[in-house]
């Protein structure tokens, strides 16, 4: 008997050491830097605090240098030598050269409705950092007519630009540094991070400590609250939304999502969009892309592109919302908006 | 009788160990702003604490932010900065997500209070 309850007792002590041991949990490492015009937000989980702080490191200038070199209006830039080079060929770094064909496909594939030339466009609305002015129509037609990404000339290891245009590459140039940063995590064999590149980027390394995926809020177009929420795992998201930046002028809003065949504010009918896929760079592109094209032509572009392996949040002006078929099971209302009807594209 | 006596203690130190852990992974702190410029802590404030609606205005070389604190939300009410991005951002209650005012490089945020959300989109 005393046997037993001996070792009924030694059990427990095994037991509750083993509990012990089971709480060296993943510690969460969060970050904080400024680059790309934004701030970024990083979230790791590793049981080597010492080894996920080098991670952080890495990232940090990793951001940093991607930065000094695909930002347009930083002084030295790729993007700001071939803004300047008068149509002449600029050698540039490996970033941008691994960048700009993946960009230039996405434009091709959305028939122009992302377009890294417009630029001028986003300067003269004053959408850069400057005072925000409406231009004349005349001046508008002069900057649409010199919107062309087909115009952009890839060598070896340089870009042209021809003279009088430039290029910026604001709409991808998140997701392309959330991408390789996904990528930087995953080589180090951290499995669970969450990469908020400015909110309107945000990738997911693996699920959260616990195996549950991600919860990110949606942001209603309209008010402060979060309308739907997402999960993610091993996967990115994307939102354009004419809420994020604009100003208002004689009682007209303007926001910085252009339409580059009118250099003007893209009026589609849509007030946000958010895309979800593995790569953080479609979201990116492919949210500023959908919301230029509208609802209608949105949808038939993701039936006609399942290459691209991306699922849509759809929210009109009129505050109705639809989501594709491939976000079932990930997708669903927030609390205080569960009355909302939602559609699903098929 | 002395089995009895072992298993009730046995018992009582799995219940003992049970709520531990639950409470080390619980959380239940105060939700708190901070306000950072340049990493710099300016303000802390615990919001579970303010009764009446307060504003504070901070101020440097690059601008002025004014933040309006209330019972368990803050916001920046008035910037001089151009996008005015952090006033249109409104009010935030929980950590989801910061605001920023990237030209005068102000982080208003909150941490605790829980929130189900790891992140917000938009």
């Amino acid at each position: 008997m005393k046997k037993r309850i001996f070792s009924a007792v030694f059990t427990l002590i095994m037991g509750m050491s083993l509990l012990a041991g089971c709480n060296t949990q993943p510690e969460k490492l969060e970050f904080t830097t400024f680059a790309m015009d934004t701030v970024m937000n990083i979230t790791i989980y590793s049981e080597d605090q010492d080894g996920a702080r080098g991670v952080s490191e890495a990232l940090t200038s990793l951001l940093a240098g991607m930065d000094s070199m695909l930002s347009a209006t930083r002084e030295g830039s790729d993007i700001s030598q071939i803004n300047q080079s008068e149509g002449q060929p600029v050698e540039v770094t490996g970033w941008t050269m691994e960048l700009l064909p993946q960009v230039l496909e996405l434009c091709q594939a959305t028939d122009g409705a992302l377009d890294i030339t417009a630029y001028p466009a986003v300067k003269a609305w004053g959408f850069t950092g400057e005072e925000h002015r409406v231009p004349p129509s005349n001046e508008l037609a002069e900057l649409a007519a010199k919107i062309d990404y087909t115009a952009v000339e890839l060598g070896m290891n340089t870009v042209s630009v021809p003279a009088g245009m430039e290029i910026d590459l604001g709409a991808v140039a998140k997701g392309y540094a959330g991408d390789l940063l996904a990528y930087n995590v995953r080589d180090n064999n951290l499995s669970s991070a969450l990469l908020d590149l400015g909110q309107s980027t945000i990738v997911a390394v693996g699920t959260k400590p616990d195996g549950s995926p991600w919860r990110i809020g949606v942001r209603d177009p309209e008010g402060e609250d979060y309308f739907a929420v997402v999960e993610l795992e091993d996967m990115a998201m994307g939102t354009s939304g004419g809420y994020q930046r604009y100003f208002e002028e004689g009682g007209v809003t303007y926001w910085h999502i252009l339409d580059p065949k009118t250099a003007a504010p893209a009026r589609s009918g849509l007030s946000s969009v958010t895309v979800v896929s593995p790569s953080a760079l479609t979201c990116d592109g492919l949210s500023t892309a959908l919301f230029v094209m509208g609802l209608e032509d949105g949808t038939q572009f993701w039936r006609d592109h399942p290459e691209l392996e991306f699922e849509a949040v759809f929210v009109t002006e009129n505050g109705e919302i639809y989501r594709t078929a491939g976000l079932e099971g990930r997708f669903s209302l927030a609390d205080g908006y569960q009355d909302r009807e939602v559609t699903v594209l098929e | 009788m002395r089995t009895k006596v072992i298993a009730l203690l046995l018992l009582a130190a799995v219940a003992g160990s049970a709520a531990f852990l639950l409470l080390q992974s619980g959380g239940t702190e105060h939700p708190v702003a901070r306000i950072t410029r340049d990493g710099v802590l300016l303000e802390e404030i615990d919001l579970s604490r303010v009764d009446t609606p307060y504003s504070i205005t901070l101020e440097d070389g690059s601008g002025t932010n004014t933040v309006l604190v209330e019972p368990g939300r803050v916001r920046v009410s008035e910037a001089d900065c151009p996008d005015q991005i952090c006033v249109n951002q409104g009010w935030i209650a929980d950590g989801t997500v910061p605001i920023v005012c990237l030209p005068h490089r102000l982080i208003l945020e909150i941490v605790g209070g829980g929130g189900n959300l790891d992140g917000g989109a938009g």
